[in-house]
């Protein structure tokens, strides 16, 4: 199976051994990925969106004419732009006006859009579409022995009518079953569901209260669960929840958070034997706890 | 409060035009889960929904709150009476965006000017030790660039504020 890989921006440009991950794995398991040229921001909630619908329409426009002349869909990783171009891509089928709108907007760029191309995200495509099954067959190294927690990226559960592909939203499995599939033991927590807060404008106009919303989670990470790593599968995950552990040590005056943060492409391709320095070198919490112990 | 006093009949229209708006009933199910509920202000979707119903059209303007919300659109889930409080946040915005351009994100300049919010594809050396491949960018693409500006345009948010976008 083919499909269209949209990178985003932060991860091609701050965690490229993210791509990386992603890039090796997907083809063992049979997902041939494209190139998306001259894609742009899918764009980001907190730009064209929060100014009109034209400008938000044409960039999600913009990014869907790629994949229809592929003739594939489009996988992606980071949940803002998952979420992004799906409800992108629900305005522009499920409204004639405004996608007749897009389409006169994009007509002098050579580009149409019909909503053809679907927009999966890559957790639903390991989940669903390979299986924790066949990803456990493939394994050449194990998370045996390892106790791990998952955050489950809001923008793949809600509003599940858009975005969803869990049965429930309410109690999502995936990232469980895919972990597990890794050899590891997944602790469940009280806070399990609770957003990791580091998306759109609450970091930028409250942070100290962020801070606090993010401490609350990780305090109930330490009490309640045996975690040696927190797997997660959106790159605003990913990169908060490293930040905020040593903005919160900071505070306290003691390496009190240091639970190493994985994006699930990274385990799964430490699992399948590829090369830490390439698929999981950039960090800002130390991950060797974790790396010296896949056997 | 004087709810008659500097309150514009109908500005819901012009803001959030659903009649599922009105079915809100206030019920504060938005707030629970809601990270940015916890913010100082607090975002409190339903008092933002109130305050479209019943259009208060400065206190609205004057609003930051709706920009501290981090889309995860738990709202949107659990929300009882379909208000889809997550389109409401993005509907304020723009409306506010479109009233005071002070209001209008700097980002969308960066996705003008370069097509990114992030410098994506100018990491080369990075990029080769990881072993990955040279990124087909649009801002190494001067005609594809220069097709996306001229859509962006004649888009209303551009053309009314091209002055930020020149240069």
């Amino acid at each position: 199976m083919e499909l269209c890989l949209f990178l985003g921006c932060n991860t091609p440009a701050i965690r490229p051994d993210v791509e990386r991950a992603i890039r090796a794995t997907m083809p063992v398991l049979g997902i041939d990925l494209v190139d998306s040229d001259n894609y742009v921001c899918c764009p980001a909630f907190g730009a064209f969106p929060s100014t009109d619908i034209d400008s938000w329409l044409a960039t999600s426009g913009w990014n869907l004419s790629i994949a229809e002349e592929k003739g594939c869909d489009f996988v992606v990783q980071c949940g803002s732009c998952y979420s992004s171009l799906r409800m992108g891509r629900e305005h522009i089928m499920h409204h004639a006006d405004q996608r007749a709108r897009v389409n006169e907007l994009l007509e002098p760029t050579g580009r149409t859009v019909t909503g053809k191309s679907k927009v999966r995200h890559v957790s639903e495509v390991l989940y669903k579409e390979i299986g924790p099954e066949t990803i456990a067959a493939q394994v050449k190294k194990s998370l045996k022995g390892l106790h791990g927690v998952v955050q489950y990226p809001c923008h793949t559960l809600f509003p599940s009518e858009v975005v969803g592909f869990e049965e429930s939203a309410r109690a999502p499995k995936g990232m469980r079953h895919l972990v597990e599939a890794l050899g590891a033991t997944v602790d469940s927590y009280s806070r399990e569901l609770q957003c990791c807060g580091g998306a759109g404008g609450f970091m930028k106009s409250t942070p100290e209260q962020a801070i606090e919303f993010a401490q609350s989670k990780f305090d109930a990470i330490l009490a309640e669960t045996k975690a040696d790593f927190i797997a997660v599968s959106c790159i605003t995950c990913l990169m908060h929840m490293e930040n905020v552990q040593n903005t919160l040590n900071k505070r306290v005056g003691e390496e009190r958070y240091k639970i190493p943060v994985f994006d699930y492409n990274q385990l799964l391709a430490l699992c399948l034997g590829f090369d830490p320095k390439q698929v999981a070198s950039i960090t800002n919490v130390s991950r060797d706890a974790v790396l010296s112990r896949i056997v | 409060m004087d709810l008659q006093q500097g309150s514009i009949k109908d500005l819901w229209k012009a803001i959030y035009n659903t009649g599922d708006l009105h079915h809100c009933f206030n019920c504060s199910t938005c707030l629970s889960g809601c990270p940015a509920s916890h913010g100082d202000p607090p975002l409190l979707v339903r008092n933002l929904a109130r305050m479209v119903i019943l259009g208060l059209e400065e206190e609205l303007l004057n609003s930051d709150t709706p920009w501290a919300c981090v889309s995860c659109s738990k709202c949107e889930e659990m929300c009882p009476m379909d208000v889809k409080p997550f389109e409401m946040i993005l509907a304020i915005r723009q409306w506010q965006s479109a009233n005071d351009e002070t209001r209008v994100p700097p980002s969308i300049v960066e996705i003008y000017k370069r097509g990114y919010t992030q410098a994506v594809g100018v990491n080369t050396d990075l990029r080769d030790s990881l072993g990955l491949p040279e990124l087909k960018t649009i801002t190494k693409n001067p005609e594809q660039l220069k097709l996306f500006q001229e859509m962006l345009m004649k888009t209303p948010v551009v053309s009314a504020n091209d002055y930020m976008f020149g240069g």
